[in-house]
């Protein structure tokens, strides 16, 4: 049988979307046990029953690495999706709305892209009192503008196209043509924007916790185990960094080909290779 | 480079300036010159490197009034001189003092000091500085409590007298932290070029690196045997890198570096009172007119705290959180002369359960005991970013489990963590060497009519702290001091309120480079910083 690249595709598809949900549920099963401390085995290598080893708590590192990529990707959902939803609003309503609105909106998108990503966001995760709270408002606020930009410029495109003017000639109200005309046409541009936010609010949850601005210490969550982990490299607990770093990496790189598969199979231009 | 570079320069000055009254020394540091600076603390026999946690390097500079040496974590001030110094079993002892009386009344201290002492400025140190000093610092201190003394008085060039606004006899333990500034060359830059008069000189301070001491050559007492000593403030593990690469000859270091060897350096343990413990709120819960709430519900009740003092198993804990490294520790101020030695508790479970059970709080299914539908739970803080205190509450929590108490662990900020603590425990370090301590902890503030830092409350405790402080010497005070502990019915002990339950004193590790003689070391309080350095004019290479 011969593999297209549309099978092959789907097939990519699958598998990361199997590993991601794998590990989010399993993840939140293990919840409590990812908390577990037990001193009598602490410190221990990878062996066979601890695949990761252990932390200088005795904390089972394997069980902490799935409910730390959990969180991750839980909270990496509800982030990316809140900024996405903000940033289709803001991007339609530009477009949309007249001359004083998109100006608005410009600007707002210039103002959270002139400033470092980073510092924007622990400058708001410390405003809303860092934890759960403070990183996902960081997050959600910082990371809308680039796709809010693409909708954006994506609507203006269309404005101009002639169906869409005789439209507006033959009397359809604005919003009319927005939600009959132009939705069909952002939606592809919205979900694949909204995958590819995925790994961007992990990797900044990642790093604002372990700058120590994110969730709090005994949370297992990934920051916290790597910022952990640097103490203990000089003592030569490599298992401790190298394990839920590589995790961390190969989880991104899922997303990231979820995102592109998506995208592939939804665009019409590239639907049917 | 650069650093390695200035750090050269300044061990050339150092040869040049200590070349004249020691040959011994100039022959040393000319050996220095043709080895590589790494190996410069090994060659050079009356210089040493010791690395310090970056907590550690005195923000406002080496001013007493902005907490150098009579800090949150007090320690001799080195730079300058004190009236009293604590000896090594913290019994008190003279540094410029001569002669030290208290009127019967407590409200009169009258101190002769040394005529023979100037500053490295050449001027005369006399009472009209000691007396600028402590005024000084009580009008300005940002650190410490002066409330106690009115006026500080030079009678005549080396007698000051002491007016204070209420008895407190253990004034000599904040003499022995109080350096004597000089009145002519004090100023708001003070901190940055402090001149005066102890057994080191600031000779070099790079902000966020390095302090660098020197042998004061007019120093009145023994001349230190150091000429040199380079402080280095480092993160535990560069300090640790500082080590493998043999680049400081004393580092501080955690009991989870402390399993590797290192060649040519041994692991250096001190005994200390750096203690670890938690509160015990001993108010039921209640919500303050201004809205805090305070108190708990579950320790409000005596017999659990007491329970809760039994259960913990503390030699099983400092093997496990300190891998050993640390002494079992049953109040704030174990082995000071103030300690009532009745304080200490031998773990029992059986005995706990019991109490568990007098106190209404009965097992329910899943082993978690409840009262009137009510499930034993206790949530532990401790400060983010301290992975002892995480490990220990932690530790703490999983003990506590088998006495039928839910309990979890949360990291919170400081900031938080004080308006916390009048609800729930918190892991606190403490250990100082002033009895103060155990005021600070029990006392009663007088608008709150609660103890500062955890909800508790008796008039007993208050009653003998009040008369210890008012006793007219030091002697009598320690037996009012191990009363407020425990008067054989009533006190903070087992026996008594427990309002406190502490765990463990933390011993302090160095990594030492072998050949260097360490001076015999008083019990360390808490802070792991400037205290090993306390008599580093005692220390010497063995060749």
């Amino acid at each position: 049988m011969k593999i297209n690249r549309r099978t092959k595709t789907i097939g990519w598809l699958l598998l990361s979307a199997v590993f991601l949900v794998t590990v989010t549920l399993w993840g939140c099963f293990w919840r409590e046990e990812a908390l577990i401390t037990d001193f009598s085995r602490k410190n221990l290598p990878p062996c066979r029953e601890y695949p990761f080893g252990t932390d200088f708590m005795g904390r089972d590192m394997f069980v902490r690495t799935i409910a730390g990529l959990s969180l991750s990707i839980r909270l990496g959902i509800l982030t990316a999706a809140a900024s996405a939803v903000f940033a289709g609003i803001l991007g339609i309503c530009g477009a949309v709305l007249g001359k004083a609105a998109d100006s608005f909106v410009t600007f707002l998108i210039d103002l959270v892209m002139g400033i470092p990503h980073i510092l924007l966001l622990i400058l708001i995760s410390y405003a809303c009192g860092k934890g759960f709270f403070g990183v996902v408002v960081g997050i959600t606020l910082t990371h809308w503008t680039s796709l809010a930009r693409l909708l954006r410029g994506e609507v203006l495109q269309l404005k101009n196209s002639q169906y869409i003017q005789i439209a507006s000639r033959l009397g359809m109200g604005k919003l009319q043509i927005a939600a009959k005309h132009m939705v069909c046409h952002l939606l592809p541009q919205f979900f694949t924007g909204l995958i590819l936010l995925f790994p961007h609010a992990i990797l900044h949850e990642a790093s604002i916790t372990f700058l120590g601005f994110g969730l709090s210490p005994e949370d297992a969550a990934m920051g916290v185990i790597l910022s952990e982990s640097m103490k203990y490299l000089a003592t030569g607990k490599w298992w401790l960094a190298l394990f839920p770093g590589g995790l961390l990496t190969i989880t991104v790189l899922l997303f990231h080909v979820l995102g592109d598969s998506v995208c592939k199979l939804l665009d019409p231009g590239s639907a049917h290779e | 480079m650069t650093r390695i570079r200035k750090s050269m320069t300044v061990l050339l000055m150092a040869a040049v300036l200590t070349g004249c009254s020691q040959r011994q020394s100039n022959q040393n540091q000319e050996v220095i010159e043709g080895n590589s600076p790494g190996a410069a603390g090994q060659a050079a026999k009356d210089s040493v490197v010791v690395v310090m946690p970056p907590g550690s390097e005195p923000e406002a500079g080496f001013d007493p009034a902005y907490g150098w040496g009579a800090g949150e974590h007090a320690h001799e001030p080195l730079i300058q001189s004190t009236l009293t110094v604590t000896a090594a079993d913290l019994s008190i002892d003279y540094d410029l003092a001569t002669e030290m009386t208290c009127s019967e009344d407590g409200l009169l201290w009258t101190v002769d000091i040394r005529d023979d002492v100037s500053f490295t400025d050449g001027e005369a140190l006399t009472a009209e500085d000691v007396a600028f000093t402590y005024n000084t610092l009580r009008d300005v201190s940002s650190v410490n409590d002066f409330t106690m003394l009115k006026e500080a008085v030079a009678v005549d060039s080396d007698t000051v007298e002491f007016h204070m606004t209420r008895p407190y006899s253990i004034w000599p333990y904040t003499m022995a932290v109080v350096g004597i500034v000089p009145e002519h060359a004090y100023g708001a830059d003070y901190g940055q070029s402090p001149v005066g008069s102890g057994r080191y000189i600031l000779k070099q301070w790079d902000k966020g690196q390095q302090v660098v001491l020197e042998a004061n050559p007019d120093y009145y007492g023994p001349a230190p045997g150091m000429k040199k000593v380079t402080i280095l403030f480092m993160d535990e593990d560069a300090a640790y890198a500082a080590v493998l690469s043999g680049q400081a000859d004393l580092a501080y270091t955690a009991a989870s570096y402390g399993e590797g060897i290192i060649d040519g350096y041994s692991l250096l343990d001190c005994e200390t009172v750096d203690n670890r413990g938690f509160n015990l709120p001993a108010l039921p819960r209640q919500t303050l007119k201004d809205g805090t709430v305070i108190g708990n519900d579950l320790t409000c009740d005596v017999r659990v705290r007491r329970a809760i003092n039994l259960a913990v198993d503390r030699e099983l804990l400092i093997e496990n959180v300190l891998d050993g490294y640390g002494t079992p520790a049953y109040s704030v101020c174990d082995k000071m002369p103030w300690y009532y030695e009745g304080s200490q508790v031998t773990q029992n479970l059986e005995q706990a359960k019991a109490l568990m059970e007098e106190a209404g709080w009965l097992e329910g299914k899943d082993g978690i005991r409840e009262k009137d539908k009510i499930r034993a739970e206790l949530e532990i803080a401790y400060p983010s970013g301290d992975s002892v205190r995480q490990a220990m509450a932690s530790e703490t929590a999983n003990q506590l489990k088998a006495l039928g108490i839910d309990t979890s662990v949360r990291g919170v900020s400081w900031e938080e963590a004080y308006t916390m603590a009048y609800r729930q425990p918190l892991m606190w370090g403490w250990g100082a060497h002033t009895p103060m301590e155990l005021y600070n902890i029990y006392h009663t503030e007088p608008e709150s009519g609660r103890a500062r830092y955890s909800p508790y409350a008796s008039r007993t405790v208050d009653q003998y702290m009040d008369e210890a402080l008012a006793s007219p010497d030091l002697e009598t005070s320690y037996q009012l001091w191990k009363k407020a502990q425990w008067d054989g019915s009533a006190g903070i002990t087992q026996d008594g309120d427990i309002p406190w339950i502490w765990l463990a004193n933390v011993d302090h590790l160095y990594w030492v480079r072998s050949g260097l003689l360490v001076a015999e070391q008083k019990i360390h309080p808490h802070g792991h910083g400037w205290s090993v350095v306390n008599n580093v004019d005692l220390w010497s290479w063995n060749n």
